[in-house]
């Protein structure tokens, strides 16, 4: 019996269904075509035909079935779905996007809100500049609550260099539970009050949760294991992979597979930031590049990994080994969304300085490409 | 944990048969492989393949903890977080100490006092608990051959008379110090692979490698090809065995570099650069300052095991015989420096210390 109605669907061939290698084989060498003929058949049928059990069978016909009617019903939205949205729902989405904000303005401003959701962070920087620090603030910073401006999430830090520190943890934790304390004081609202409550320390400690990771297959593992457990947790609004250059440093002898597996963990990382409506923030080191006639800085694990992410912080010493001077801190931001290969040509120049416990330069540029700002004026 | 195989990971037998026959056999060999490989491989559908993947990445993902729970294990131990380094306010401004559990490295010119600090150390570490020590062994890999047996005594008896007052004491202290003598970078690497049986059974508190540097600025000359690459391997795998080393006892691991001070003018010493251009803002620095006699310090080994230690402490010349301890990088402590000396009892900190930031980082509102 054949349907009335043609379902484009069930005139699927068969390469495209996600069945065994070996099975397809059979059903190729067996002559079967589409879809359609699968389902005609039915499990008994083709167990005959092809030579395999009836289980088997009963199986692949699921499997099929499976796709073929959920590619059809499938609610638009749903997660695995090809996505289709106008811009403008876009455009509404974006905006009414939260941000994790920092409570330090200037590097709020620069980010044009702060760390955005979905989308992948990376912050690269010399030892010792403060790249976990950044990301220990924001492993805190996450979890302010939404009457403060906050996103009131829970955060996972992904440790492989072994800097997490829980003393600094419980400092900026601290620090930050009263400054909330002093706005609730100064603007005297209900909700405040309220959520100042479940705003303590204990919390927030206890919604930082924290994975050693101590070699790359740990780390693939853990991410491969990541959506799983932002099912589980799902107010999870900030994912810290801090040190992604670390266990891919040492032990590569074929870098075609360092690059396929980045690639692989930069593919993820982007439909789990997507998936769970995440900010994923990752730290990069920087490393030497030996060039003609002098040797430059720059992020290290290559050109096609900086295609990763859409915002790369750069975060830079000034001053450094003064010790009589405070360190200044020179905020130069460009800011472009990704496009790799190119280079938006809709930059803005915003050139502040103030001094910030934050003690640190931020290049926010294409990750496309390595350039420096040539020239900028400092505001005193 | 990457080479753990895989039928320790509950994959059916006929699975891990089948697989070893395509030469996969470790969780890490799993993992390399891309999707469609593994199909091809196993010869499942996606989403067993899928399943396969969740289940060997269980095998082998980490155990996840709160942040609460690592805070309250630190507070039921508070004493063994920290090494405590007598010198009192450097000790207060590290929040304790050396910290266990994470490297940290000494840089200096050389004649600073690297090695005096680290003897210091050694005899710090096999101090009862009561008196601020970790009442365990040293491990001291020396590959400049400066560490001095006598010079260890005396710092002992001078430091704490009140506890090494026979000498039977201060034996049994030198017995409980292991030297080892590398010369080589390969002898080294092997000599830390081999140290975690002897940190069980020699009940280690406490490891000293004495210098990185020297000999691995000895064999990598940088400005031939391939050798920046294969440096910066050999320092991270380093790096990373003695993090876990570390971790896994809870212990503080010391190791020492050398320092070169790049001056901008005058002839003085040698600009004996391994690399260049390790940090982009103290080129520019020496370019600006042009005039200035003091010159900016960059630490050997580049910027790969920068990344690679956790705490710095930095060594220098000052008028002497004071000489000035910095502390450059720390993730719990600011910018801040002291003036110390050298006598017989070691390192001893003179009047006028500063803190830079004064108190820890706090948020600016």
């Amino acid at each position: 019996l054949s349907r009335c109605r043609c379902i484009p669907a069930m005139q699927r061939e068969l390469g495209t269904l996600p069945l065994a290698p070996a099975l397809r084989a059979r059903l190729a060498a067996a002559g079967f075509q589409t879809a359609q003929e699968l389902l005609d058949t039915g499990p008994c049928g083709l167990s005959k035909e092809i030579g395999i059990s009836r289980e088997e069978a009963l199986e692949a016909l699921q499997v099929v079935r499976q796709e073929c009617d959920g590619n059809a019903a499938r609610p638009a939205g749903g997660p695995g779905a090809t996505r289709k949205f106008t811009a403008l729902e876009l455009l509404e989405e974006e905006q009414t996007q939260g941000f994790i904000i920092t409570f330090c303005s200037a590097l709020d401003n620069i980010l044009g809100g702060g760390v955005q959701l979905t989308k992948i962070t990376e912050i690269c920087g010399a030892p010792g500049v403060g790249k976990t620090q950044l990301c220990m603030q924001l492993a805190v910073d996450v979890q302010i609550p939404e009457c403060f401006g906050g996103v009131a999430g829970e955060a996972v830090f992904i440790d492989t260099e072994g800097s997490f520190m829980v003393d600094r943890v419980v400092d900026i934790a601290a620090a930050c539970v009263q400054h909330c304390h002093l706005i609730a004081e100064a603007q005297q609202e209900e909700d405040h009050q309220k959520a100042l409550e479940t705003f303590s320390l204990e919390n927030i400690l206890s919604h930082i949760y924290y994975f050693r990771c101590r070699d790359y297959t740990e780390l693939l593992a853990q991410v491969y294991l990541l959506p799983e457990f932002l099912a589980e947790h799902s107010k999870v609004r900030l994912v810290v992979i801090d040190g992604i250059a670390f266990p891919f440093r040492h032990d590569f002898e074929d870098l075609s597979l360092r690059t396929r597996l980045l690639n692989g963990l930069a593919q993820q990382l982007i439909i789990i930031a997507n998936d769970h409506k995440a900010a994923v923030v990752l730290t990069n080191q920087m490393t030497t590049r030996i060039g003609q006639s002098q040797s430059t800085l720059v992020p290290a694990l290559g050109e096609s990994w900086g295609h990763a992410a859409t915002v790369r912080l750069i975060l830079h010493w000034d001053n450094r080994l003064e010790p009589s001077k405070n360190c200044e801190i020179l905020f130069v931001a460009m800011r472009s969304s990704l496009f790799p290969g190119s280079f938006l040509p809709s930059l803005y120049h915003k050139v502040i300085s103030l001094s910030c416990s934050v003690k640190c330069v931020l290049y926010i540029m294409s990750p496309c490409s390595t350039l420096r700002l040539k020239s900028h004026a400092v505001i005193p | 944990m990457a080479a753990k195989k895989l039928r320790r990971a509950q994959l059916s037998q006929e699975m891990c048969e089948r697989l070893s026959r395509y030469q996969i056999t470790t969780c890490q060999d799993f993992l390399c492989l891309s999707l469609l490989e593994l199909m091809k491989v196993t010869g499942q559908s996606y989403y067993e393949v899928q399943k396969l993947l969740c289940k060997v990445s269980r095998a082998c993902a980490p155990k996840m903890q709160t942040a609460y729970e690592m805070k309250l294990r630190k507070s039921v131990n508070p004493s063994s977080a920290f090494l405590t380094t007598t010198l009192h306010s450097l000790d207060r401004v590290l929040h304790g100490g050396v910290p266990c559990g994470s490297l940290t490295e000494i840089t200096s010119p050389p004649g600073c006092g690297k090695t005096q600090f680290c003897i210091m150390l050694s005899v710090l570490a096999t101090l009862p608990v009561s008196i601020g020590g970790l009442d365990g062994a040293v491990i001291y890999i020396d590959t400049e051959s400066a560490f001095s047996a006598e010079r260890l005594i005396e710092i002992a008896a001078n430091r704490f008379p009140a506890y090494f007052d026979s000498d039977e004491k201060l034996l049994c202290m030198t017995r409980s110090i292991h030297l080892y003598r590398e010369l080589t970078c390969c002898s080294v690497l092997k000599r830390i692979m081999s140290l975690e049986e002897e940190v069980i059974s020699k009940k280690v508190k406490l490891i000293v490698i004495d210098s990185v540097a020297s000999v691995v600025r000895k064999e990598f000359d940088t400005k031939l090809q391939g050798n920046l690459a294969e440096r910066s391997n050999f320092l991270t795998r380093g790096a990373s065995v003695l993090k876990y080393l570390a971790e896994e006892f809870s212990i503080p691991v010391i190791l020492t570099n050398q320092i070169t001070t790049s001056l901008s003018s005058g002839p003085g010493i040698r600009a004996d650069l391994v690399s260049p251009a390790d940090d982009l803002s103290l080129s520019e620095g020496s370019s600006v300052s042009g005039k200035r006699d003091s010159g900016c310090v960059t630490a050997a080994l580049g910027n790969t095991w920068s990344h690679s230690v956790n705490t710095r402490l930095i060594l220098q010349y000052h008028d002497l015989p004071t000489r000035q301890l910095l502390v450059a990088k720390s993730p719990v402590a600011p910018f801040s420096t002291f003036f110390y000396t050298i006598e017989k009892s070691g390192l001893v900190l003179q009047g006028k210390t500063r803190a830079l930031v004064g108190l820890p980082f706090q948020l600016v509102f």
